[in-house]
C-alpha cells in the first residue's frame, strides 16, 4: 500500500474508489448543501483542507499515537481542522457560512475524513496521506459539484448563480423544477451517478449476498 | 385463425439470429394480447391459473373504464359550464375540435362536454402511452426480456389522477420518473415497491406544485379558479364546503378534481368487478376504509377551533378528493401490496390512518392518499416479514422441525 | 515500541500535549476572528434594513451609509412613544421578550401571527432626519408555513406608503414560500398602502389570490396559500395597536415632530 504511486493515491477516489458513490459514505451532507454550485464548491474546498490536513497530521504522529487511544486522537485532531475552517468561513466568506450553516461544523462527523485518517493515515507517510486526503476530498467534491450542478440547473435555471434558464417567475420561459430543491432529489441523483459509475466500472458491482435456488421440476405425488 | 398465422409467420424475424431479433420483445407483447402464452410456469412453486398476468391487468384497465368516460365528460361539463359564466375557453387546437365536432360549448349537451373532456384527457392519456411504453420497451430490449402488462395499467391509473389541464410535458416527465425510477431500476414490474402510477404523481407533485395543486387549475377554462371540495374544506370549513356542494354532488363526481376521481359512484363500478374477480384484495379495501372511518371519528371526537378539518366526517372523506380511487385502483397494486392475509388488512389500515392524517394534520398537502401509498408501500415488507415469520414459529412449535425447503 | 506507546505514562503524555495544541489553534483562530466575525454580522443586519429601504446597491460602503442615514430608536409599542430608557444600540427584543418585566403572553385570537410571546419595546430604524423621517423601517416576524419568518417592512414618513419588504430568515418550500424573497415579487409592494381611511388602526394591507387590484391588495405568493396567510396574518398583528399601529398613528396624524420632545419630557418627569 505504502509502495502505491502518487498519481493512483491522488486520483482513484475521484472514480474508481469514489467515497460517495462507492463506500456510501459522507451522503447526509451531500443532500443538504447541493441546492447551488457555489455552496458545494465552499463545502468541497472545506473538506478537501480537512481531510487533507487531518491526513498529515494524524500521519505525522502516527508512530506516537497510543492504539488504546488512537480514535480520539484522530477525532481531535479533525475537531479542530473543523473548527477553525467553520471559524474562517465565518470570518471572511459570511454569506456562504450561513447557507452552509450547521454542515460546516459537521464535517466532524463525515464518514469520510474520519476513515482516511483511520485507514490510510495511520499506516503511511505524511506526503502519502496529504495526498490521499485531497483525493479523497476531490472525490466527495466530484460528487458534490455534479449533484450540485443538476439541482442548480434545472431547480433555478442557473449555474453558480447565472441564469443560464430564464425562469417563469423571472419572466422567461423554463418553469423550474421544485422537486430538485429539496433534499431527498440528491439521492436520486447520487442514485443516478452511481448507476452511470457502476455502468463503466462493473467491477464495483457487489456479488449478491444470496442466490435463488432454481425452482424444483414437479415429481410424481409423494 | 388469420391473426394467429400471421403472427407465426412475422414470428422467425424475431428469433435469435432473425433481422429483427433486439425487437424480440415487442413481438411478444403485440402476440400475448391476443393469446395466451405457449410457455406457462410448470415447476412446483408456482400456482397455475388460466387467468394469466395479461388478462388480469386488462380486467383492471376496464373496470377504470366508468370513471374515465365519467371523468371525460365531467371535466368538459366543468369547462362549459365555466365558460357559459363568461370566462375563456382554453385551447388553441382543442377549439377547433370542439367547434367540428360539437359546434359549440352547451354545458347542457352530454356530446359537447364529452367531446371537450376528451380533448384534455386524450391527450394526457396519449403522451403517457407512447412515453411510458418508449421506457418500457426500452428496458425489455436492452434487459432481454419481455414487455411488462402492468404498464397497461400504470399507464391508465397515471393519467386518470392527473388534473385535466396539466401540460403534456410534464405528464411526459411524471411517467418516466415513475417508470424508470419507480420500477424499471428495481427490476421492472413484480419487483418495484412502490406504484409507479402514484410516484410519477409524486414527482410531479413536487417538482411542479403550480400545475397539480391550487385552484386555478381544475377546470379548464381561462382564469377560472374552482378549489377541489377538499381545499374548501380545508381553507373555509365544513359548512363552507356544504353550502357549495353537496355530498351527493361530491358522490356522483359533479365536483373538481383530477380526471378519474371524481366520481366515487363511477370507481365504485369497477371496485366491484375488480373485488367479484378477486383481482384486488378485498382485505386491503376493507383495511383502508376502516383505518380512515376510524382515524376520521377520532378527529371528530377530539375536534379543534382552529382547524377546520377535524370535523369532516367519514362519509365526506369518502367522496372527496382521490380517496376512493386510491382505495380501489391503487392501493390494491398486487405488487406493490402486501402479500399475506393478514399483512393486507394491516397495510390497508395503515393507508387509511395516514391518509386522514395528512388530510387534516399537515398544513401543506391538502391531499393525502397518494403520500399515505406511498409510505405504506414502504412498509409492506417488513408487514408481510411480521407474519411470514410468526407462521415459521407457529409452525415450529407444532411440529417441531423447520419447515423442509424441498418442495 | 508499540509497547512503550501504550504505557499509562506515554498515553497521558500524548493525550495531554494534543489537547494543549488543539485548544491552542482553536482558541487562536476564535480569538483571532472574532471582531471580524461579529463586523459581518452587523454589516448583514444593516445591509438588510438598507436593503428593505431600497438604499442597497452592490459595493457600497455599507457602514458609512448605514451611520449616515439611519438612526435606531426603541419604541413604546403601547403608546407608541419613543423610549428614552432604552439604549437602541444595546436594546435587545429577543432578551426583552422572554423576561416577564418586558415582554408579554400571547395567546388564541390575539396572537394571529403565532409568535406566543412579544416584547413590550421594539427597535425601528429612521431613514434620514429622526424627527422627520422619509422611512421608517419595522421589523416584523411570524409563523409561515413551515416556521417562523424574519424580516423588515419599511414604510414611508407618512405612516401609510410601503416601500418595500424583505425576509432574512425563513425556512419556506423552495420555489413556492420561499419566492417572498424574489424580487418581481417584492416589487409590487412599493406604493401599496397599509391602512384603509383616516384614522382607522386595523390595518388593510393584504394577499389576494389572483389579481390584486386596489391600493390595499398584493398578488399573493402563486402556489404557496399558507405562507401567503402568514405574511398578511403577521403584518396584520405588526401594524395593528398589537404592534405598531399607535406608532405609525402618529405619523399619519403628522404629530411625529413631537413625539421625540414628548417623550423627553415624559422621561424627565418619570425620572423625578
Amino acid at each position: 500500500m505504502s509502495a502505491a504511486n502518487a498519481k493512483s493515491v491522488l486520483t482513484t477516489p475521484i472514480f474508481k474508489n469514489n467515497p460517495i458513490a462507492l463506500q456510501i459514505l459522507g451522503i447526509c451532507s451531500a443532500l443538504a448543501v447541493t441546492t447551488s454550485m457555489s455552496v458545494s464548491l465552499v463545502m468541497t474546498l472545506a473538506v478537501i483542507f480537512v481531510t487533507a490536513f487531518s491526513n498529515l497530521f494524524v500521519s505525522l504522529i502516527r508512530h506516537h499515537i497510543p492504539s488504546s487511544i488512537r480514535i480520539i486522537v484522530q477525532m481531535t485532531i479533525i475537531a479542530s481542522l473543523v473548527i477553525v475552517v467553520d471559524q474562517i468561513l465565518k470570518a471572511y466568506a459570511y454569506e456562504m457560512s450561513k447557507q452552509l450553516s450547521v454542515f460546516v461544523g459537521l464535517i466532524i462527523t463525515n464518514c469520510i475524513v474520519m476513515g482516511r485518517a483511520e485507514g490510510f493515515a495511520m499506516t503511511n507517510t505524511p506526503g502519502m496521506s496529504f495526498l490521499d486526503g485531497v483525493g479523497n476530498g476531490l472525490g466527495y467534491g466530484f460528487i458534490l459539484m455534479t449533484v450540485g450542478f443538476f439541482r442548480e440547473l434545472l431547480g433555478a435555471g442557473s449555474v453558480f448563480g447565472f441564469t443560464v434558464l430564464q425562469p417563469v417567475q423571472d419572466g422567461g420561459w423554463y418553469v423550474p423544477n421544485g422537486l430538485l430543491l429539496l433534499p431527498p432529489s440528491a439521492f436520486f441523483i447520487i442514485g443516478l451517478i452511481i448507476w452511470v459509475l457502476r455502468s463503466v466500472n462493473p467491477e464495483q458491482v457487489e456479488e449478491n449476498e444470496f442466490q435463488m435456488k432454481p425452482n424444483t421440476q414437479p415429481k410424481e405425488a409423494v | 385463425m388469420a391473426i394467429r398465422q400471421t403472427l407465426d409467420n412475422l414470428e422467425p424475424h424475431f428469433h435469435k439470429g432473425g433481422k429483427y431479433e433486439k425487437f424480440y420483445p415487442l413481438y411478444e407483447a403485440v402476440d400475448t394480447i391476443f393469446y395466451s402464452p405457449p410457455d406457462v410456469a410448470k415447476t412446483t412453486a408456482h400456482v397455475r391459473d388460466g387467468v394469466d398476468l395479461k388478462r388480469i391487468m386488462i380486467t383492471v384497465w376496464a373496470c377504470t373504464f366508468p370513471a374515465m368516460f365519467f371523468g371525460m365528460w365531467a371535466a368538459g361539463w366543468q369547462a362549459n359550464s365555466a365558460i357559459a359564466e363568461g370566462f375563456s375557453s382554453m385551447g388553441t387546437w382543442r377549439e377547433a375540435i370542439m367547434m367540428t365536432l360539437a359546434g359549440g360549448h352547451d354545458p347542457g349537451s352530454l356530446w359537447a362536454n364529452f367531446v371537450l373532456g376528451a380533448t384534455y384527457f386524450l391527450p394526457i392519456y396519449l403522451v403517457t402511452f407512447v412515453v411510458g411504453g418508449f421506457w418500457e420497451v426500452l428496458f425489455a430490449i436492452k434487459r432481454g426480456h419481455e414487455v411488462n402488462e402492468g404498464f397497461f395499467v400504470t399507464s391508465v391509473l397515471y393519467a386518470l389522477i392527473l388534473p385535466a389541464t396539466i401540460p403534456l410535458w410534464q405528464v411526459a416527465l411524471g411517467i418516466t420518473f415513475g417508470i424508470v425510477i419507480g420500477k424499471e431500476i428495481f427490476g421492472g414490474t413484480g419487483k418495484n415497491f412502490l406504484n409507479p402510477a402514484l410516484t410519477g404523481r409524486a414527482f410531479l407533485y413536487f417538482a411542479y406544485p403550480a400545475q397539480i395543486s391550487g385552484d386555478a387549475i381544475w377546470v379548464a377554462a381561462d382564469g377560472y379558479t374552482g378549489a377541489t371540495a377538499l381545499s374548501v374544506a380545508f381553507s373555509d370549513g365544513m359548512a363552507a364546503l356544504t353550502s357549495q356542494f353537496s355530498w351527493w354532488d361530491a358522490f356522483l363526481g359533479f365536483i373538481p378534481g383530477s380526471v378519474g376521481e371524481t366520481s366515487t359512484l363511477a370507481i365504485l363500478l369497477g371496485a366491484v368487478v375488480l373485488l367479484w374477480t378477486k383481482i384486488a384484495s378485498w382485505r386491503i379495501v376493507l383495511g383502508v376504509f376502516l383505518g380512515m372511518v376510524a382515524t376520521s371519528a377520532l378527529f371528530n371526537l377530539i375536534g379543534s377551533d382552529s382547524n377546520p378539518m377535524f370535523a369532516m366526517p367519514w362519509y365526506w372523506h369518502l367522496v372527496v378528493g382521490g380517496f376512493a380511487f386510491g382505495m380501489v385502483f391503487m392501493a390494491t397494486d398486487p405488487v406493490s401490496a402486501s402479500m399475506t392475509n393478514q399483512g393486507r388488512l394491516i397495510f390497508g389500515a395503515l393507508i387509511g390512518v395516514m391518509t386522514v392524517l395528512i388530510r387534516v394534520v399537515n398544513p401543506a398537502f391538502p391531499e393525502g392518499i397518494m403520500l399515505a401509498i406511498l409510505f405504506a408501500n414502504l412498509f409492506a415488507p417488513l408487514i408481510d416479514n411480521f407474519f411470514v415469520q410468526a407462521n415459521i414459529k407457529r409452525r415450529m412449535q407444532r411440529t417441531g422441525v423447520p419447515a423442509e425447503e424441498t418442495a | 515500541m508499540a509497547q512503550s506507546n501504550n504505557s499509562i505514562k506515554k498515553i497521558l503524555t500524548v493525550a495531554f500535549a494534543l489537547c494543549i495544541v488543539c485548544s491552542i489553534i482553536v482558541s487562536t483562530a476564535a480569538v483571532a476572528l472574532r471582531s471580524k466575525q461579529e463586523f459581518n454580522q452587523e454589516l448583514d443586519r444593516k445591509t438588510n434594513i438598507l436593503n428593505v429601504a431600497q438604499l442597497y446597491e452592490p459595493g457600497m460602503d455599507v457602514n458609512e451609509t448605514f451611520e449616515s442615514t439611519i438612526t435606531p430608536r426603541v419604541v413604546n409599542l403601547e403608546t407608541g412613544e419613543y423610549s428614552e430608557e432604552h439604549d437602541p444600540a444595546t436594546y435587545n427584543a429577543f432578551e426583552a421578550r422572554r423576561d416577564p418585566a418586558s415582554g408579554r403572553t400571547l395567546s388564541g385570537e390575539k396572537d394571529i401571527a403565532g409568535l406566543s410571546r412579544q416584547e413590550l419595546y421594539s427597535t425601528v430604524y429612521l431613514v434620514g432626519d429622526p424627527n422627520d423621517p422619509e422611512q421608517i423601517i419595522l421589523p416584523i416576524r411570524g409563523q409561515g408555513l413551515w416556521g417562523l419568518m424574519r424580516g423588515f417592512l419599511s414604510v414611508e414618513g407618512d405612516g401609510n406608503t410601503i416601500v418595500g419588504i424583505t425576509y432574512y430568515e425563513h425556512s419556506e418550500t423552495p420555489g413556492l414560500g420561499a419566492e417572498v424573497n424574489n424580487p418581481r415579487w417584492q416589487a409590487q409592494w412599493e406604493g401599496k398602502e397599509i391602512y384603509d381611511e383616516e384614522g382607522e388602526l386595523q390595518p388593510a394591507i393584504s394577499l389576494v389570490k389572483g389579481g390584486a387590484s386596489g391600493e390595499t391588495e398584493v398578488d399573493a405568493l402563486s402556489g404557496a396559500t399558507l405562507t401567503s396567510k402568514g405574511v398578511t396574518n403577521m403584518l396584520h398583528f405588526w401594524l395593528s395597536p398589537q404592534g405598531f399601529g399607535e406608532y405609525l398613528a402618529r405619523f399619519r396624524e403628522g404629530t411625529n415632530a413631537n413625539v421625540a420632545e414628548g417623550t423627553d419630557a415624559e422621561l424627565e418627569s418619570e425620572g423625578a
